[in-house]
């Protein structure tokens, strides 16, 4: 793929985090909620105290496509794009491409794989927890 | 909401010529669309003072239309960033102005020259703005067919929804196409041009998606008892409801087989003082074929899960007891960004749809993006007046 994400000050760390290989989401302090993506506030109880937490990096497929049009310049395979709700972080998904040949099923689990990109980006991709 | 009911109307329809390829620029499409409205309504545009419009960076604004049709110090006007989920909210926020005597006669267009300059789907086109769009953008993942194709897999998954029913939806609103002249697309298609159709995003064909079209599409709406003394009937505004609900990605947890529209439909009915089962003929937004189903669930026509057997078993065609996109919806007519269903609703409640009236017809839906996209839909109830 070749679109880099457009960071802002509010993701930029977690972007450095997984560029280290590091599969986190923040917590909140006081409420103790995990959320994503990086918000200064948390959106139950509003307060702004936070930390980085590790959790597991895994989930299942919530749903996927097969990308066939050619929506980016340059890209004119079929490729799949999943959207994984997370087994630590169930309120949390993030999305990823497929890393297996065989196409996902919808409930499957499924563990991150950290992409290298470049020095400074890897971007977290999704196969079959075995 | 006493106050609100029945209080405005729409006195005026007007559009351009629908293609893929206007040639020439969005504000003479907004010009062009404006005036064939008030022509309708049988004003002038020294009678209006308010203008709105909805657009996400593709349109003329209002700043810009007014003065180009002589429309000089209008008292009211709106400028709403956003796509199809604010459709139907930009005229509700019109009636509001009008029934609070802010302004009395508003147009609300919208123009786009979505298939020659803007695609939506990316090509020639920048990445939509917002927060979420990083960290989708980066696995090819941004087009809207990608995302409501990532939905209605879900719902699939769920309820057990079948390409069928999609393909049943797509040749149901052709086969209504077909008897609208103003629509892009009038060949008839079979269920099996639908699955013959080249994959776009799996589950996603051709045939479920909505064409990329130019055009404009206006609406003239002013006071109630002055649109009786006007040209045409006056259609009521009974209920305008916008309002917000959850994002899938940001809003922790939600289940995305239900929309926003799910929790603004029973505001909306209470506000017109009906239900689903006083709904004569319903123009609900179909960006793409499940947008449609997931919608005749969430605003009630039928249980949870239920909108694809209910589009299969014929009721949502002509002579069905719902008949939806009379005019062939965005599937078929032409993509105006929400604003060509309204007419369409305006046209068959006013009698005047040709070929393809729906007999009776006295009170009509006319929805929104139901709020995959941004987290937020809007509707409108109408009335023969």
């Amino acid at each position: 793929m070749s679109v880099r994400p457009v960071t802002d000050r509010d993701s930029a760390e977690w972007w450095e985090r997984v560029a280290r290989h590091e599969f986190v989401v923040q917590r909140c302090d006081s409420c103790g909620t995990l959320r994503f993506p990086a918000r200064a506030y948390c959106h139950r109880c509003r307060t702004r105290r936070w930390h980085w937490q590790p959790i597991g990096p895994t989930g299942r497929v919530e749903s996927w496509i097969v990308s066939h049009q050619p929506f980016l310049a340059g890209v004119t395979e079929p490729y799949v794009v999943v959207t994984v709700r997370l087994a630590d972080a169930p309120e949390c998904v993030m999305y990823g491409n497929w890393d297996r040949r065989e196409p996902p099923v919808t409930g499957q689990s499924v563990r991150a794989v950290f992409t290298v990109v470049d020095e400074e980006l890897s971007l977290i991709n999704w196969r079959p927890l075995e | 909401m006493r106050g609100f009911r029945d209080r405005t109307a729409v006195a005026g329809v007007g559009y351009t010529r629908l293609s893929k390829n206007s040639g020439v620029s969005t504000l003479t499409l907004a010009c062009e669309a404006v005036l064939a409205a008030l022509e309708d309504a049988g004003l002038t545009a020294d009678d209006v003072d308010g203008i709105a419009t909805h657009r996400v960076g593709d349109s003329a604004a209002p700043s810009v239309v007014g003065p180009a049709l002589g429309i000089h110090r209008p008292s009211w006007y709106l400028d709403q960033f956003g796509g199809g989920s604010v459709s139907h909210a930009v005229v509700g926020q019109a009636a509001l102005a009008v029934a609070a005597g802010m302004a009395e006669t508003v147009v609300c267009y919208r123009a786009i020259n979505a298939r020659s300059e803007f695609r939506m789907g990316g090509t020639g086109r920048g990445l939509p703005p917002g927060p979420e769009v990083q960290y989708q953008a980066p696995y090819g993942y941004f087009a809207p067919p990608q995302q409501y194709a990532m939905f209605a897999r879900a719902h699939m998954a769920r309820y057990g929804t079948r390409p069928e029913h999609f393909g049943r939806l797509a040749v149901t609103q052709r086969a209504n196409a077909v008897k609208n002249p103003r629509a892009l697309m009038r060949v008839p298609i079979t269920l099996d041009d639908y699955f013959d159709s080249r994959w776009i995003a799996e589950p996603f064909r051709l045939l479920d998606c909505c064409l990329e079209t130019d055009g404009a599409c206006a609406l003239v709406i002013t006071r109630a008892d002055r649109a009786r003394d006007l040209r045409r009937p006056p259609v009521l505004i009974s209920a305008a409801a916008w309002g917000g609900g959850d994002s899938f990605m940001s809003g922790g947890g939600a289940d995305t087989t239900v929309t926003a529209a799910a929790e603004l439909a029973p505001r909306l009915y209470r506000q017109a003082g009906v239900g689903p089962a006083e709904i004569d003929v319903a123009e609900i937004y179909d960006c793409f074929t499940y947008s449609v189903i997931v919608q005749l669930e969430d605003y009630g026509f039928c249980a949870k899960g239920e909108g694809g057997p209910y589009v299969a078993s014929g009721a949502t065609g002509p002579g069905g007891e719902l008949p939806v996109n009379t005019h062939g919806g965005f599937l078929s007519e032409g993509y105006v960004h929400g604003v060509n269903h309204i007419a369409e609703a305006v046209s068959q409640l006013r009698g005047d749809a040709g070929d393809r009236q729906v007999d009776g017809a006295e009170v009509a839906l006319s929805t929104a993006q139901p709020g995959y996209i941004l987290p937020a839909t809007s509707a409108l109830i109408l009335r023969k007046g």
